[in-house]
């Protein structure tokens, strides 16, 4: 394939629901892909409903968010990303192993480090060893990512977002978010920074639609400073069909949506739908107009 | 000045008023010859001044029974001559000003990370160091209006011992003290050139307007996490000396990136300066601790957007993390091109394996401190503790070295004070001057000064029992 881009219909519909209607409403949404190695986004909407004018900035991690307030009563919140997303496949870079040193007074050493959700704990450090002895080099981390999914069963519904690697070592199965936890725990314990990815995975080879849920990696940062895209769920390098949309140091970071609401009613998980469609270059167009009228006929309402 | 011969009723080891040969040292001249020609006067001093704490509620600690206790309070002023005092002033004003050029660098380049001056595994793993608030440049590019350094006297020489730039409690008490002890004592006024300090408040109110979007008409709150709080009185006394109003976070709303505090009767007020008693975390559970009820959710992003200030700024606690203690002196050298005046006591970062076999193999002579916790709890002094204690505190180390902090056992100096029973015994003392940053740094003369609980205990702190006494800057 090399280096053939590759144009890809995002929708991504997010709905929340609540037990009583609420009054006020303030929402965080890390929706919006941001432009990155070989990515581009081309056409990008959200709307939320009930409507509301999104604002945006980029946060710490270099993601967009949207601040989404909502002042309608309303008992249910939806948001609806519609995105052209083009990309083209990665180049599968080896990395160099970085010296302690160097990466002592390096910002990115921040990704070496534990986080919320990424404790260094003996348990992972073990693991490490028991598969790699002491090789800490970029092939080690390369067969740990290929490894993860064969020690460890992908169970929907298995754990939960709030599930830590703990769980997901007692339980021996689990989804591609406590996946990527645990393969960021394994490399940070050998001293890469590494950090945790949330985004889509869209159709390859001959599939032209995918349905079901977000995805979730990791990348790896080498000595000379360069990201690679690695998906322990998957046990291989990212390819054009990973369509990045945040990254931090792990989900907490990049969590799609964070509200808070005024009211007394119970909230619940968000339910979330994605739609991933292989695009023609004339379908680029009629989306790219099809998304500016929706938008206006929202802001009009 | 002639030395004078100290009279049998001045207990021996109180360092801070004695010199070792026995003479009284020069500061406390004129107040200890007072005190020992009246000695039956002190127990009717503390008496009034704790009637006049307790007439005015000046109260330190959750209410327990429906009242809060009194602040312990001893009468014999703690006193600092004026030349001492210059030395304190200058070295706590290059330390204040050096805090806050580190916290703007933490939230703007990073300078001090990338050369290696304080090392980014113990800024990236503070819990002080806010992630959402890297970029922001606040008012006047000032983070830390208000800071209470902790100061020792250790045979003499005086060390820092904490560095206080979140939520620096402790001013409204000094500041009472002095209050009661004009009232009950005002011959020792008349006899020692004490500097006033009742200024502080109106200095702080000018600050804040400074600050403030609309400094014509800025409506100034001072948040507090509420009556459950322990230095509550504090934040009561400073809203209503400094004219603003005292508001608790579920009062305020965001609307627009504009805040708003809404009353008890149900008036509307735009808010334009919020000095904050509440840690920076709990501000706003949109982007920090989603379960804080203390705060307002929007409330940092119309800080962000200029629409409201705050004092201390956001984010300030990076620099009052213990861990990062131990580099304030090389933040002084790299960001003044200063030496530092007054040094910090000995202290080992654990974090570091060099660091933490020493303190390991020389625990005896070693303080530890949890660097996520205040008021002087799980302190732990190694000369003290026995050989199953000594191997739990060295696990606990070892498991968390970021959550440890290691500093030499120092003898804090000891002043004169006064035993319920009436006689005199010599007690452990520190001092906390209270340092406001504008353009350049302010120092209420003096501050607050914390007494242990008894002679034999070095923790100072109010949580653990101990009181306070008035603290006297002479003039001359």
């Amino acid at each position: 394939m090399g280096s053939e881009s590759l144009t890809y219909a995002v929708w991504h519909h997010t709905t929340l629901r609540y037990t009583e209607s609420i009054g006020l409403s303030f929402n965080e949404v890390r929706m919006r892909p941001r432009d990155r190695g070989s990515q581009r986004t081309l056409a990008f909407s959200l709307l939320s409903n009930p409507a509301a004018v999104p604002r945006s900035r980029i946060d710490y991690f270099g993601n967009y968010v949207h601040r989404v307030d909502v002042s309608t009563p309303h008992d249910m919140l939806e948001f609806v990303v519609e995105a052209v997303v083009e990309n083209s496949e990665p180049r599968r870079r080896r990395l160099t192993e970085w010296q302690q040193d160097g990466l002592a007074s390096d910002p990115r050493l921040e990704y070496a480090l534990p986080s919320p959700r990424v404790p260094l704990a003996d348990i992972t450090r073990g693991m490490w060893r028991e598969w790699n002895g002491d090789d800490n080099s970029f092939d080690a981390v390369l067969a740990t990512a290929e490894r993860i999914p064969r020690e460890l069963r992908y169970v929907t519904g298995a754990t939960t977002v709030e599930s830590s690697i703990d769980d997901l070592l007692a339980g021996g199965a689990g989804v591609c978010q406590d996946f990527s936890h645990l393969f960021l725990a394994l490399v940070r314990g050998a001293g890469w920074p590494a950090r945790y990815v949330s985004g889509y995975l869209g159709p390859s080879g001959e599939q032209m639609v995918t349905e079901g849920q977000s995805h979730a990696w990791a990348e790896v940062c080498g000595a000379d400073g360069r990201w690679v895209g690695l998906d322990p769920t998957h046990g291989s390098f990212t390819g054009a069909h990973h369509l990045r949309l945040a990254a931090g140091r792990d989900y907490g970071d990049v969590a799609p949506h964070r509200g808070l609401f005024y009211g007394t009613s119970e909230g619940a998980a968000p339910e979330v739908k994605v739609r991933i469609a292989r695009m023609s270059h004339q379908q680029v167009e009629t989306v790219q107009t099809g998304t500016a009228v929706r938008w206006q006929q929202q802001q009009q309402q | 000045m002639a030395k004078m011969q100290v009279p049998t009723l001045l207990p021996a080891g109180a360092d801070e008023c004695v010199e070792p040969d026995g003479s009284v040292r020069e500061p406390y001249a004129v107040l200890l010859d007072a005190v020992r020609r009246e000695p039956g006067q002190l127990p009717r001093i503390r008496r009034g001044a704790q009637e006049w704490f307790a007439a005015r509620d000046v109260t330190f600690g959750v209410p327990e029974d429906g009242a809060a206790p009194i602040f312990p309070f001893d009468p014999i002023p703690r006193v600092i001559g004026a030349s001492e005092w210059r030395t304190i002033h200058r070295a706590l004003s290059q330390r204040a000003v050096a805090l806050d050029h580190f916290v703007s660098d933490c939230y703007g380049a990073q300078r001090a990370l990338r050369d290696g001056v304080v090392p980014g595994r113990l800024v990236y793993s503070s819990t002080g160091y806010l992630r959402d608030i890297v970029g922001v440049r606040p008012p006047r590019a000032t983070w830390c209006h208000v800071a209470g350094i902790d100061v020792v006297r250790v045979q003499g020489t005086f060390f820092v011992l904490e560095d206080n730039v979140r939520v620096p409690s402790g001013v409204a008490y000094a500041l009472e003290a002095r209050r009661a002890l004009e009232k009950v004592a005002p011959q020792w006024f008349a006899t020692n050139a004490v500097r006033r300090i009742e200024d502080y408040t109106t200095r702080l109110r000018r600050i804040l307007q400074r600050i403030a979007p609309r400094p014509w008409e800025a409506v100034i709150a001072v948040l507090t996490p509420g009556p459950f709080n322990a230095a509550y009185y504090e934040h009561k006394l400073l809203a209503e000396e400094m004219g603003a109003i005292l508001v608790e976070g579920q009062e305020l709303i965001v609307s627009e990136d504009e805040v708003y505090r809404y009353d008890p009767e149900g008036n509307i007020q735009r808010v334009d300066v919020i000095y904050s008693r509440v840690n920076s975390d709990w501000l706003d559970p949109l982007v920090f601790r989603s379960e804080s009820m203390l705060g307002a959710p929007g409330i940092i992003e119309a800080w962000r957007r200029g629409n409201v200030a705050f004092a201390n700024a956001p984010g300030t606690g990076v620099a009052d993390d213990k861990a990062i203690y131990p580099y304030v002196p090389a933040m002084i050298r790299y960001y003044l091109g200063e030496e530092p005046l007054i040094d910090n006591v000995p202290t080992y970062d654990l974090g570091d394996r060099i660091q933490r076999e020493h303190v390991v193999a020389n625990l005896d002579r070693m303080v530890l401190k949890p660097v996520d916790a205040s008021g002087g709890y799980d302190i732990h002094f190694g000369r003290l503790a026995g050989a199953a204690q000594r191997t739990e505190l060295v696990a606990r180390i070892e498991a968390a070295p970021r959550q440890w902090l290691a500093q030499e056992e120092v003898e804090l100096s000891r002043a004169i004070c006064l035993r319920e029973d009436g006689g005199l015994e010599p007690r452990a003392v520190d001092l906390r001057p209270f340092v406001l940053l504008d353009e350049r740094p302010w120092i209420s003369p003096g501050g607050l000064t914390r007494v242990a609980a008894n002679p034999e205990t070095l923790v100072v702190n109010s949580s653990q029992g101990g009181g306070s006494k008035d603290t006297w800057v002479l003039s001359r």
